[in-house]
Parts: C-alpha cells; sequence; structure tokens
C-alpha cells in the first residue's frame, strides 16, 4: 500500500517536473524571431496573379490573403470572410467579409476588392493560369461593403477548394496598389507594389538572393504572426542544403529532394520531417495523337504513330511497368505505386492498381498483336527533364524493363524550357517522364488531362474525358460524385490517356526548434502561426 | 603608352559586339523560349503569340540584335522577361560577389603556386619538387565542383560547422540591397570555401607554368653573373629570376580569368551564391535572354579588359617592353 502511494506521488512529480521543464513550457508559443527558410529553386517573378511555380506561391500565401484556407483534414476555415453560404442548388455563394482586415497599404479589405480581384483573375487579358478555374462563375457582385456574392452559371462543387487551394487561392489584390503600379512593378516586387492582405508584408526580393517578408503589424488575427521576419533563400544543390540544415544556417527547407531523406535523417535525427500521401502524380505520359497536317497545335489529329494504338499503350505502360520497381530504385520505397490518375493523397482517390499488373508476357502478346516482335521491333524515346534526378533514374529503370519486354526505350534528357516546348507546343515526343501538378481534388486535373487543354500533353480528343469531368464537377452529393470520380479514374486508365507510375513525395523539413507548423502538402504554406523555440 | 591604351580601348568594342552577337544567336538557336517558361500553365499558342510580339521575338534575330544594341548604347541592358526586373541592375547587385570571388580564387592560387613553383625549380629532381609537381597534377586533374564538395563536407557538414555552407555576408559599405548580412569576418568566412574551390585548379596550372618559367630563367647568364657577384640566393630568386619568370604567367592569369568566370557559375551554384554565375546559369536555363546578354556583355568585357591590364603589367615587370 504504502509502495503504491510513493508511486504515485513519484508519478506525479514527475509530471510537474515535466510541465516545468523545457519541453513543458516550450509549447507556449514564443513572439519574435527570423525563420530562415531553403527554397530549391528560384522565384519567377511576384505577380501572384500570374508567375508560375511553387516557389512564388507559398510567398503568395503569406503575403496575400483571400476568402477561405483549408485544413489537412479538409475543413474550410475562413480567410478574410467570416462566413459564408452556399444556395442549395449551389449557384450562389454569399461571404460576408471580417470588418478589421486591412491590405499592407492601409487600405480595407472589402467586397470591392475581392470583386476586383476575381473580376481580374478572370480577364483573358491577365494571362492568369487560375483562369481556368473561373469557368463556371457568372459574375461577382457587391452587396455591401461587407459582403459580396458570386455567381455560378452552373454548380461547381469544388468552389471553395478552388478558392482556398487551387494553385495560389484565391489572393486577393489591393485595387489601388494594383491601379497605382504597373505589372512589371509587381513581378519584380518593387516596394510598395506587391500589396497582400497576409499575415506578412513583403519587404524586399533580390532575385538569386534573398526574399524577405516582415510581419504585418495590422494583420487581422490577433496575436498573430508570431515571428518578426522570414527571409527566404535558394540553394539548389541538395548537399549544400543539408549542410547549411545540418549547421543550422536554415530552420526550414520548404521542398526536399525524396532521395535524400535518409541522409538527412541519419545525420540530423531530430530533424522534423513532415510528409503526408502524395498528392503529385508520376507520370510516364504517352503521346495520344499528333497533328494531321504536322502543324503543332493543329486541331486536326492522328494517331501517334506507335502510341496511337491502345493495344501499345497497354502493353507498354500498363502490364509492361513494374511500378513497385521503380519505386524501390528511383525513391527508395518511399512513393506508392500507383496507377490511377489522382494520387492515394488527392480527394476522391480511387486504387486501380489492379487493371495494370505488371505481366510482360501480356504485355508481349499485345506488341505481337500490334504487329511488333523480333521482325519488327518497337523502339521509342523516353524523354525526362533535368529539374529533378529522380526523372531521368526512373526513364532508365523504364529503359530496362522495356528490354525485358523486347522494346527498345531511348532516353533523351533535356533542360525543363525545353522539355516545356516540346510538350506544350505540340513537339514530338513518345514518352515523358514528369510530375506536373499537385491534386488536391480530382477536379485541379481537368486542365492538364481534358480534351482541350494545352496542358494535355498526350493530346487525346475523346470528349467522352471532358463529359466525365463534367459531371463530376458539377454534381453537388459527394456520394455521386465518388462514383463518377471511379469511373473516370478507371476510363482514363483503360484508355491509357494518363499513365500513372506512381505518387510523388513531398517532403518538407524542420529544424526541432522550429514550432507550430502545420503541415498541408503544397497546398497550404502559412507561416503565421510559427514560433521559434530558441 | 596612352596611344596604345586607346587604341586597345577601341579594340574591345569590336570584340565585345562579336561575343554579343554571337551568344545572341546561339541562345536564339537553342530550342524553347522565355515565353513558354513566362506563361507556365496559362500557356495558351495564342497568348505566347501575343506575348512574343510584345517583347520582338517575333522579329528576326539580327534586328533583334539591333535593338538591343541601340538600347544598349542608350544605358538600357533591357528587362528581365521572367521577372520583370532591370538587366542593369540584376548584374551591378552580383557583380561584387564574383569579382571577390575571381580576385580571392586569383589570389589563392598565386598563394599557392609562387612558393611551390619556387620550391620546385631551386630544389628540381628531388622530393620537394615531385610534392609540388603530383599535387599540381592532382589539382588541374580535379574539378571544382568535386573540390567545392569535399571542402563542404569537411567544413560546413564535419567540424562543426566551422565554416558556412552556402550564402553571402558582404563587405561593410558594399551592401546592395535593403537587407544584407554585413561584416568583413562574416564575409571572410563565406568567400573562403569557394575561392579555395577556384582557386585550388588554378594554383596547379600556375604551379607547373611557372616552375618551368623559373628553370630556364635561374639558367640563364645573368642569374649566374649575380651569382658570381656575390648576390644572395634569396635575392637571385625573388627578385631577378622570378620577376622575368612571372611574364607567360601573367599572359596565362589573363586568360584563366575566363575559366575562372566559368568555374564560379559551378562554385556559386554549389554555395548558393548571389553571384554572377549564379545569375547567368538561371538565365540560360530560363532562357531569358535579355539577362543572357547582359551576362554575357560584362563576361566579355571583363575578359577583355582584365587582359588588356594584363598586357600593361609586362611594362612593369620587364622594363624593355614599351607600347607605342
Amino acid at each position: 500500500m504504502r509502495s503504491r502511494h510513493f508511486l504515485s506521488g513519484l508519478t506525479a512529480l514527475a509530471s510537474i517536473l515535466f510541465l516545468l521543464s523545457d519541453q513543458g513550457l516550450a509549447q507556449t508559443p514564443k513572439r519574435g524571431g527570423t525563420l530562415r527558410v531553403s527554397y530549391g529553386n528560384e522565384i519567377a517573378n511576384l505577380d501572384f496573379h500570374t508567375a508560375p511555380g511553387y516557389e512564388m506561391m507559398w510567398v503568395a500565401m503569406n503575403v496575400g490573403c483571400g476568402l477561405v484556407n483549408i485544413t489537412p483534414d479538409g475543413k474550410f476555415v475562413g480567410d478574410a470572410a467570416e462566413s459564408w453560404q452556399v444556395t442549395p442548388d449551389g449557384l450562389l455563394y454569399t461571404f460576408k467579409l471580417r470588418k478589421n482586415v486591412l491590405f499592407h497599404d492601409g487600405t480595407p479589405v472589402d467586397a470591392a476588392a475581392v470583386k476586383f480581384s476575381i473580376d481580374r483573375l478572370m480577364d483573358p487579358a491577365t494571362k492568369s493560369g487560375m483562369r481556368p478555374f473561373y469557368e463556371a462563375v457568372h459574375s461577382v457582385e457587391v452587396l455591401d461593403p461587407l459582403a459580396v456574392q458570386i455567381r455560378l452559371k452552373q454548380p461547381y462543387a469544388f468552389m471553395l477548394h478552388m478558392l482556398a487551394a487551387y494553385r495560389t487561392g484565391l489572393v486577393l489584390y489591393s485595387p489601388t496598389a494594383t491601379q497605382k503600379y504597373t505589372l512589371q512593378d509587381r513581378q519584380q516586387g518593387k516596394p510598395g507594389a506587391v500589396v497582400g492582405c497576409g499575415p506578412f508584408k513583403l519587404i524586399e526580393w533580390v532575385k538569386g538572393s534573398h526574399l524577405v517578408m516582415d510581419r504585418f503589424d495590422k494583420y487581422f488575427q490577433p496575436g498573430l504572426p508570431l515571428l518578426d521576419r522570414v527571409m527566404i533563400r535558394v540553394i539548389k544543390d541538395p548537399v549544400t542544403e543539408m549542410a547549411a540544415f545540418k549547421a543550422g544556417e536554415i530552420d526550414f527547407i520548404a521542398s526536399f529532394s525524396p532521395e535524400h531523406v535518409d541522409t538527412l535523417k541519419a545525420q540530423n535525427p531530430k530533424a522534423q520531417i513532415m510528409t503526408g500521401k502524395e498528392t503529385t502524380p508520376m507520370l510516364a505520359a504517352m503521346k495520344v495523337t499528333v497533328p494531321k497536317d504536322g502543324k503543332p497545335m493543329s486541331k486536326e489529329r492522328a494517331p501517334h504513330p506507335i502510341f496511337g494504338d491502345l493495344r501499345v499503350r497497354k502493353a507498354v505502360g500498363c502490364y509492361g511497368l513494374d511500378r513497385q520497381e521503380i519505386v524501390k530504385i528511383a525513391f527508395k520505397g518511399q512513393a506508392t505505386p500507383w496507377v490511377g490518375m489522382n494520387p492515394p493523397g488527392t480527394l476522391d482517390t480511387v486504387d486501380v492498381n489492379h487493371l495494370c499488373p505488371y505481366d510482360p508476357t501480356k504485355a508481349k502478346a499485345l506488341l505481337a498483336e500490334a504487329g511488333y516482335g523480333p521482325a519488327k521491333p518497337l523502339t521509342f524515346e523516353v524523354m525526362a527533364d533535368t529539374e529533378k534526378s529522380v526523372f531521368n533514374i526512373i526513364a532508365t529503370v523504364i529503359k530496362e524493363q522495356m528490354a525485358r519486354i523486347g522494346v527498345t526505350a531511348n532516353i533523351r534528357v533535356l533542360d525543363k524550357v525545353s522539355w516545356m516546348n516540346t510538350t506544350l507546343q505540340d513537339g514530338p515526343w513518345d514518352m515523358y517522364v514528369e510530375d506536373l501538378l499537385s491534386l488536391i481534388t480530382l477536379d485541379s486535373n481537368g486542365y492538364l488531362s481534358n480534351s482541350t487543354s494545352s496542358w494535355s500533353h498526350p493530346r487525346h480528343n475523346d470528349p467522352k474525358v471532358d463529359e466525365y469531368y463534367a459531371r463530376y464537377a458539377r454534381e453537388l452529393d459527394p456520394a455521386k460524385r465518388k462514383v463518377i470520380a471511379k469511373e473516370l479514374v478507371e476510363f482514363m486508365a483503360d484508355k491509357m490517356y494518363w499513365n500513372n507510375v506512381s505518387g510523388s513525395p513531398f517532403f518538407m523539413v524542420a529544424q526541432p526548434s522550429m514550432k507550430g507548423y502545420v503541415y498541408n502538402a503544397e497546398f497550404q504554406v502559412h507561416f503565421h502561426k510559427v514560433w521559434l523555440d530558441k | 603608352m596612352s596611344i596604345y591604351i586607346l587604341r586597345r580601348l577601341l579594340g574591345i568594342v569590336p570584340t565585345v559586339l562579336m561575343i554579343t552577337l554571337v551568344v545572341f544567336v546561339m541562345m536564339r538557336s537553342v530550342p524553347g523560349d522565355p515565353v513558354v517558361a513566362l506563361l507556365g500553365d496559362a500557356y495558351t499558342e495564342e497568348d505566347a503569340i501575343k506575348a512574343r510580339v510584345a517583347y520582338g521575338l517575333d522579329k528576326p534575330i539580327l534586328v533583334q540584335y539591333v535593338i538591343w544594341l541601340g538600347r544598349l548604347v542608350q544605358g538600357d541592358w533591357g528587362t528581365s522577361v521572367l521577372s520583370g526586373r532591370p538587366v542593369l541592375k540584376d548584374v551591378l547587385v552580383r557583380l561584387p560577389v564574383t569579382l571577390e570571388l575571381i580576385v580571392l580564387s586569383m589570389a589563392v592560387a598565386l598563394a599557392i603556386a609562387i612558393p611551390a613553383a619556387i620550391i620546385g625549380a631551386v630544389k628540381q629532381n628531388t622530393w620537394p619538387d615531385y610534392t609540388a609537381t603530383t599535387v599540381a597534377m592532382i589539382g588541374v586533374s580535379i574539378p571544382e565542383f568535386f573540390v567545392g564538395v569535399l571542402l563542404l563536407l569537411a567544413f560546413s557538414f564535419g567540424l562543426g560547422g566551422l565554416l558556412p555552407s552556402s550564402g553571402w555576408v558582404y563587405l561593410p559599405g558594399t551592401c546592395p540591397s535593403m537587407v544584407c548580412g554585413v561584416s568583413l569576418w562574416g564575409n571572410m568566412q563565406h568567400v573562403l570555401m569557394p575561392a579555395i574551390a577556384l582557386g585550388i585548379g588554378r594554383a596547379a596550372i600556375l604551379t607547373r607554368l611557372l616552375r618551368t618559367s623559373m628553370l630556364e630563367v635561374i639558367r640563364t647568364e645573368y642569374v649566374t653573373t649575380a651569382r658570381a657577384k656575390g648576390v644572395s640566393e634569396r635575392r637571385i630568386v625573388l627578385k631577378h629570376a622570378l620577376k622575368n619568370a612571372l611574364i607567360p604567367t601573367v599572359t596565362v592569369m589573363g586568360l584563366q580569368v575566363g575559366f575562372l568566370i566559368g568555374g564560379a557559375i559551378v562554385v556559386e551554384t554549389l554555395f548558393a551564391m548571389p553571384g554572377l554565375g549564379t545569375f547567368g546559369i538561371d538565365a540560360i536555363f530560363a532562357r531569358d535572354y535579355q539577362q543572357v546578354q547582359g551576362f554575357a556583355l560584362v563576361t566579355a568585357l571583363a575578359f577583355v579588359v582584365i587582359n588588356l591590364l594584363v598586357d600593361l603589367t609586362y611594362t612593369f615587370l620587364d622594363p624593355r617592353i614599351r607600347y607605342a
């Protein structure tokens, strides 16, 4: 009995000591300090509505604010919007704005600013990459200074997802600053030109050197942000990045190469390595059609000489690829072999791996049926670009796997711009290895895979795909949507219009002293609750 | 002398024009253009055509070159298609970093090469000579990035992060932006590894060249005369032999500047330095024509001006050389 009392006393004492210890007290957020962030790629420019690249988007998410944000478990939370209502037919979205939200130039974030920003994004002259996602929007109306209504042409089930997390999500622009400064001023990050309503204001961007954001003292969330400053530097070489991290020169690596994760773990056992289910597809895309008249982008299409034949696409992309082996070699097992168009971390994901089991015998039989064999061997080209070394590794494994079914795959390595030039401009290619874009929903992949998009590189011309996407986006019942998603993904796999190898894993790395960061893949990179326990 | 300098300065103009023209034509012959990167996922063929017209990329290459040249004469180096930033401004921000790297890497090279070459020449066919020659051979054979990675692993990964792995701290009074790290000590810490990585290969070349040159000079009659007159060996080597042996070395040093600029691209990328090297390589990969032209112009200018300075140095090293 006495010993039991002694033990409970000891436990209580240990609990008190723990709470008083650094570990216990460390959970109280501290204000101040500079978060030093490393990017692996340069920011293209700072016009949030038009610039490409995640590096810009992660700045936009902190300098800018929007109407809503999304949490890792898929819940929507208000940003500049305090609340919102959607009519049962899904055609009217009414947002009530918070009273105290200001742009960094001191002007208020009101309904007019929301209308201005959405109208700007929808204007073809803006050339925003977000424009395709606003296709369903009919108009934006100012109801009163703090109420704005978005009217849709047809129901769009992913309206809130789009506003929160498609690319940058909706980033509100100050009408005053936007009209005062030119596009070029914003692109180059001229002081005063890049004005948002987010927790940090842009202080300086010196291309090739650094980007600095400081706390916006009039940010609408009381007490936030906690950091004084965020300083972003570009370190392209992963070895240098690891050395800088180990030496404590940087606190946060915004995107870390999967192939170096094990090394980093071994060298920094206390590092916080953040990842989740893959949301980016790793493709071995095959070109389905080519211009009939030989003129790139022509609407008159003919089947691709090799992959225009579904039997060959299936032999090569479906049964001829050993996805398990690719993942084991290229990602050291840190990815999921995946056939379906939307990776495992995407909403309404469907596992259709059973449709494409590795079956070299079946692959050879299909090739023979298509007229290929020892007498007429199949040779094609696999294109990889130099942006990530893993593309090359995957291309090499594919080459090896193709040899097993009697096919010769020649590898062509290009730099990123040449790759973009070839794929975007309907140039000559057979297969490429790339990971394109993180997908928060299957809907967000529409502009990469429907029959009319310039980014649908395989250039299939099957309107059935567009119909599936349209039905999916308009269906307001989540259960019915899931059914359509399954049909669409199975259809894409069956026709091999979209050929995934696996998910493409995404890693972020933080020092143990970085606290309060909520990992939400590439979609939401917010530093407003981050603090440094130093 | 002043006429010679003027003539040489005028000679720079066609050289630089030729270099920029070649770069201009070559860049536009490479597949891809900046419009693709600029439009990104908003790319449509119609927008691409409009953007090319807006940036004058639809015009014939030579017309584009003439337009670029016309603006250059007025002090306008153009604007980056991708970032919208004035090229001259970016070049001026980055130039001091690369200049410091090049000057210090040459200093590292000379600090290694001169003593190694002297020892090699004075103690010919002894173990110090063999050691210097062997080390020089190894130095020539190892690429800059490999030396850089080894230094990084040794001094940043290992040894408790003795030296910073990346980034830049400016010398007092040279900060080109609002937010900079500024400190003499910090600057030295940041430049040391890149300068060694870049300088070590040059040291090897200069050692071999200077040693050969020294061997020739110490066998000349005037050196024998100096010895006969009782001049100390130290004075003979440092004052009489070294100065004369330096002439071919200085010529090669001038030519090495080109290699240093090339090496700076690799070293700056490895150590994430905000210099001209990273500026140039990023511009090439993005097909940012205006930036590539700016990079080509400044490197061509640096190369020809340094070689002019090298030629002028001859008159100091050998008073018999006179330029008319």
